[in-house]
């Protein structure tokens, strides 16, 4: 039975960063994955968003580490991944949420975020025919940006290999071998293995996977549609995320990628629970109303495609990384609530760190997304 | 101005408007309602766009709303040009890298869904589509028909020529462009039946529901209990350097301008293909007023019906066998074509290379269906039935009757009690045959009557002159037992002449003995004679070889099957042997005197959208070990416009020239939507012109 230092489930969003920080700390690594290829479970839905300005010290912490690697990818690594700091824009119509959202630019500022509000006017000037009326103003991140999925996952998996992690795709866990605290082997398949820590990142199947040692991992997976439209010279720079709710939905976001294509996506509401990805009728007219009547100049944009993605949702929208206590050398880093794509390589780095240099300056990050936690807050910015 | 004047088949509306338009704010005419793409090329304008990638021109390519090579800027917007119809006043520009968003900033006003129910959606109104329709329609089910052009009739609105098949069974004799109206007559009698022309169906969805883009600014969700998916085929592409240069396009493209549109777009033809579409091609473009220097094909036979590449190498167009495309090359226009012979690999021997000079090169190296909505549908666990070229390429003499039967399949889905006669399953298999064996031919020996002289020596699934015959003399051979039987003449052939009008191989003369030096021979003719009664006119053999300048004695015109028959004097000898007349002199199929060329062949393209090479899509599958189609959308394969339409037939090759097993590469996912759609549209916004 081969060994290895580490064996990590799941080759998505946070499986294939991490796989490159722990090889290139010289840990033996090896991927497992049941599909064909990188990135084949929901990094390929996701958008491209990349932000730090979230509402809790762990998101916080980690997207900074995130923004840092993938804006100096092409600079350390050599990999274009098409990088873009346009900065998130939270416009505001409603006093509620100005309410809510100066209540949390302090919060913000306290972690000394690049975020402000800005005015009407400063908004028009970054969104160019952006409806006004109503307008109130917004908080907008300058920093924060967009990378492409496709390319960065694609980067990470070429330099884990650089570094001598291996991967299997097209190969199934079906279960573990175990000695009372301590997992003793995975069994796929196709075989069995042995490694020192065993990492869950199998998103959204990743109760399946807690199922099969006797745990229950709380991760229930939603599904959400986006699409993209065709290029355009580009017109506007930031993320646009309206957080008011409508009919059947409550938040949705856009922006326009290096290739000049609008990438947007909606979050359903009653949310819609299980692994389907199949599209329906409902999502074009029910976002594209809302985008036209956000940003009316979009009414002339041809709609290219869409398509589904799952978000592994936990029950307070925070993610669950940590050692399990029943399995010593199981550590989970799963339930990313969507945001896989832009936690997953700053979590690497992180927890690269944490397990193999004993690095005790990120741990109070562990204590946040414990899964012993109590699961009753509510993350503001889910 | 390149428009057809005149065509032998084709009837020239005289009641078209005509109206102005501005390219680059100069001042040009087209006619009211056509694509906006056929006016332009009427004008002499071929360069559509600069792709960003490479600042490379593009052009028409698919002629078919799949692709967007032809994308310009129409009244201020990026618009494929091939499905916009030409507007009095048009400001048109062409689209230089990417385009610019209107800064239009009205507010959203009012915005609607439009919904629709039905029993059955049929997708695509050509000839499947259409008898589906009409079977379903006899039975009572409520019927929402879409078809992507402004005319029902698919493919046939093309077909100029005479149909192959029976004449019981799917109209054979007669040509496509009437076939079209028959059908389109009989199924907008029934008054369940709701037609939408100009609209395509961009997506299916899991909640029973099909997505319809129509009139370019409409959003239609239709709800259905059953999809019939007639949606035809799309034009394989092929690789080699140059294959990106506007001038290079399908043969459905071309039939499209030349035949539906009557635009005179080109004045010498290369053709790649020997199958029956690119044949028919060629005839197309001869009686069009165009030359066509040759049809290369890397095959060592002909891949279509004999009969057509007899009636082509008659007409003096060359087939070049075992042959290979080496490069297109011009200035932003295809100017020259090379081939080459290839070996028993299938590689180009250099040293053969030809050169010709022409200004259109036509793809027609085969079809592949498109069933994609028939895959979806079934995998959301739909009923659904798929039905002509979408289910498997064939003649549309096949469509026709393979429609009728998933017209009737779709209604035992539906849970109709109802019979399918099984003879109908074993028609329809055999209209859908590939050519069988070719017999030799008969010798006849002349006497003072008329009597057919038939060069239908290969099993083809075609029987029309034997039912045309008012005496019975012509008669299926009894070996197989069915229309794949070769006709034989037996006796008292009155020299009516119909069976030399009905056949669409143009494959029976007519000849008696005059004297002992003379014969007299009748010969169908489907141009527009640039002879007269005494002059003597080019005659070939069956297969293009020429014999001698015979006298015309009489032409004949019959209005019905538009064809000419004319008879002429000829050597005895050559009686039995006159099968043709030449249309196009060996002068003008000549190769340059040197080949003159750059082989590259690396740097042919895949994705056409995208503009990505062979040798970039080569490299980034070795460097990055890839075994999933969906990976090569890092480097945009399958991001663009089309979807990965036209480069899906192509990734087989790619990977094998990348030393990657075929068996091994997972396929790409394909997800709505089938076409683009503005945001306007997909909201029912109204918007003021």
């Amino acid at each position: 039975m081969t060994n290895y230092d580490f064996i990590i489930i799941g080759a998505g969003s946070v499986g294939v960063p991490l796989s490159f920080y722990l090889a290139e700390k010289g840990m033996s690594v090896l991927v497992i994955e049941k599909l064909q290829s990188v990135g084949r479970g929901q990094n390929r839905a996701a958008i491209g968003g990349i932000r730090a300005t979230h509402s809790d010290p762990a998101k916080i912490t980690i997207c900074r580490h995130t923004i840092d690697i993938v804006s100096r990818m092409e600079q350390t690594y050599g990999y274009d991944v098409d990088w873009i700091s346009g900065g998130y824009l939270f416009p505001v119509y409603q006093e509620k949420d100005e309410v809510a959202l100066k209540k949390l630019l302090e919060f913000q500022k306290h972690f000394e975020l690049n975020i402000d509000w800005i005015n009407p006017a400063e908004i028009e000037a970054l969104v160019p025919g952006i409806n006004t009326e109503k307008l109130r103003g917004g908080t907008y991140s300058p920093e924060d940006g967009s990378a492409s999925p496709l390319k960065l996952i694609d980067a990470f998996y070429m330099l884990a290999q650089q570094q001598g992690a291996e991967f299997h795709f097209n190969e199934k866990v079906i279960g573990f071998e175990t000695n009372d605290t301590t997992i003793s082997a995975i069994k796929t398949d196709r075989g069995s293995y042995s490694a020192g820590i065993v990492i869950d990142a199998t998103g959204a199947h990743s109760r399946e996977i807690g199922a099969m040692l006797g745990l229950d991992v709380p991760v229930f997976p939603e599904s959400h549609e986006a699409g993209i439209t065709e290029p355009v010279k580009r017109f506007f720079e930031p993320m646009i995320v309206d957080i008011r709710p409508a009919p059947g939905s409550t938040n949705y976001y856009f922006y326009q990628n290096v290739e000049g294509q609008v990438v947007f996506c909606i979050t359903p509401e009653p949310g819609i629970p299980g692994l389907d990805c199949d599209n329906t009728s409902v999502f074009l007219p029910q976002i594209v109303s809302r985008m036209v009547a956000l940003y009316p100049r979009l009414r002339h944009l041809r709609v290219r495609r869409t398509w589904r993605g799952l978000y592994p949702m936990t029950p307070d929208g925070f993610p669950i990384v940590g050692f399990t206590r029943e399995y010593r050398n199981f550590l989970l880093a799963t339930g990313m609530c969507g945001q896989g794509f832009m936690i997953g390589p700053g979590l690497g780095e992180i927890l690269a760190g944490i397990i193999v240099d004993q690095n005790a300056t990120d741990s109070a990050i562990l204590k946040q997304l414990t899964l012993y936690r109590s699961f009753s807050d509510e993350e503001m910015l889910k | 101005m390149k428009r057809i004047r005149q065509h032998p088949v084709l009837e020239i509306p005289e009641n078209r408007k005509e109206i102005h338009f501005f390219f680059k704010g100069k001042e040009f005419w087209g006619i009211e309602g056509e694509p906006v793409s056929s006016a332009l090329i009427a004008n002499g304008i071929q360069v559509f766009n600069i792709h960003r990638r490479g600042d490379t021109p593009q052009g028409l390519f698919c002629a078919n709303g799949q692709c967007s090579h032809c994308t310009l800027i129409i009244n201020g917007l990026p618009q494929k040009s091939c499905i916009t119809p030409l507007q009095e006043n048009m400001e048109i520009f062409p689209l230089i890298h990417l385009p610019e968003i209107p800064q239009d900033d009205t507010p959203l006003e009012n915005y609607h869904k439009i919904t629709e129910t039905c029993d059955v959606l049929v997708i695509g109104g050509g000839p499947a589509g259409l008898t589906a329709g009409i079977e379903l329609a006899k039975l009572g089910y409520s019927i929402i028909l879409v078809d992507d052009k402004t005319r029902l009739g698919g493919k046939l609105l093309l077909q100029t020529h005479k149909f192959f098949g029976s004449i019981e069974d799917c109209y054979a004799g007669t040509r496509g462009i009437d076939i079209a109206k028959k059908l389109e007559k009989e199924i907008r009698q029934y008054p369940n039946v709701k037609v939408y022309t100009d609209t395509a169906v961009v997506g299916i969805f899991k909640d029973r529901k099909a997505g319809l883009f129509s009139a370019n600014r409409r959003y239609i969700i239709v709800d259905f209990q059953g999809m019939v998916v007639s949606a035809g085929a799309r034009e394989k592409s092929l690789i080699f350097p140059g294959n990106n240069l506007p001038g290079v396009y399908g043969a459905g493209a071309f039939q499209t301008l030349v035949n539906r549109d009557l635009i005179h777009s080109s004045h010498r033809i290369l053709i790649i293909g020997s199958g029956n579409v690119g044949l028919i091609a060629a005839y197309h473009a001869l009686q069009a007023g165009m030359q066509v220097v040759g049809i290369c094909d890397i095959l060592d036979s002909v891949s279509g019906y004999k009969v057509h590449a007899d009636k082509i190498r008659r007409m003096g167009v060359p087939i070049y066998l075992k042959h290979t495309i080496l490069s297109a090359e011009g200035h932003k226009t295809v100017e020259k074509v090379t081939i080459a012979r290839v070996n028993q690999q299938y590689q180009p021997i250099l040293d053969t290379a030809k050169t010709f000079k022409v200004d259109t090169l036509l793809i027609a190296v085969g079809l592949t269906p498109v069933d994609e909505f028939h895959d979806m549908a079934l995998d959301f666990g739909f009923n659904v039935v798929k039905t002509g070229d979408a289910a498997e390429i064939a003649e549309a003499s096949s469509a026709m009757f393979g429609g009728r039967i998933a017209g009737l399949k779709m209604a035992q889905r539906l849970g109709r009690e109802i019979e399918i006669d099984p003879a109908w399953s074993q028609k329809a298999d055999i209209l859908k045959s590939k050519p069988g064996k070719t017999y030799p031919p008969v010798s006849v020996e002349l006497s003072k009557s008329f009597q057919p002289i038939i060069r239908c020596d290969e099993e083809i699934p075609c029987n029309p002159c034997t039912s045309v015959c008012p005496v019975n003399a012509i008669q299926l051979e009894n070996k197989l037992g069915n229309i794949m039987d070769i006709p034989r003449y037996l006796a008292d052939c009155t020299g009516c002449g119909l069976c030399v009008l009905i056949c669409p191989g143009l494959a029976i003369t007519l000849a008696r003995k005059i004297d002992d030096r003379h014969a007299e021979v009748i010969l169908p003719y489907e141009f527009i004679p640039d002879f007269s009664v005494g002059d003597k006119i080019p005659v070939t053999d069956q297969t293009g070889q020429f014999l001698e300048d015979a006298e015309v004695l009489k032409i004949r015109f019959n209005k019905k099957h538009k064809t000419h028959l004319i008879h002429l004097r000829s050597a005895l000898e050559n009686g039995t042997r006159i099968c043709g007349i030449r249309v196009q002199q060996p002068a003008v199929t000549k190769p340059l005197p040197r080949p003159s060329y750059h082989y590259i062949p690396e740097n042919g393209i895949v994705c056409h959208c995208e503009m990505v090479t062979v040798r970039e899509l080569v490299d980034f599958i070795k460097e990055h070990n890839i075994h999933d189609i969906n990976q090569l959308k890092q480097i945009r394969v399958g991001m663009g416009a089309c979807g990965g339409k036209t480069c899906s037939a192509l990734l087989p090759a790619v990977f094998r020239m990348a030393g990657v097993d075929w068996n091994d590469v997972t396929a790409g996912t394909k997800r709505p939507l089938n076409v683009e759609v503005p945001m306007f549209a997909l909201i029912n916004e109204e918007i003021s012109e």
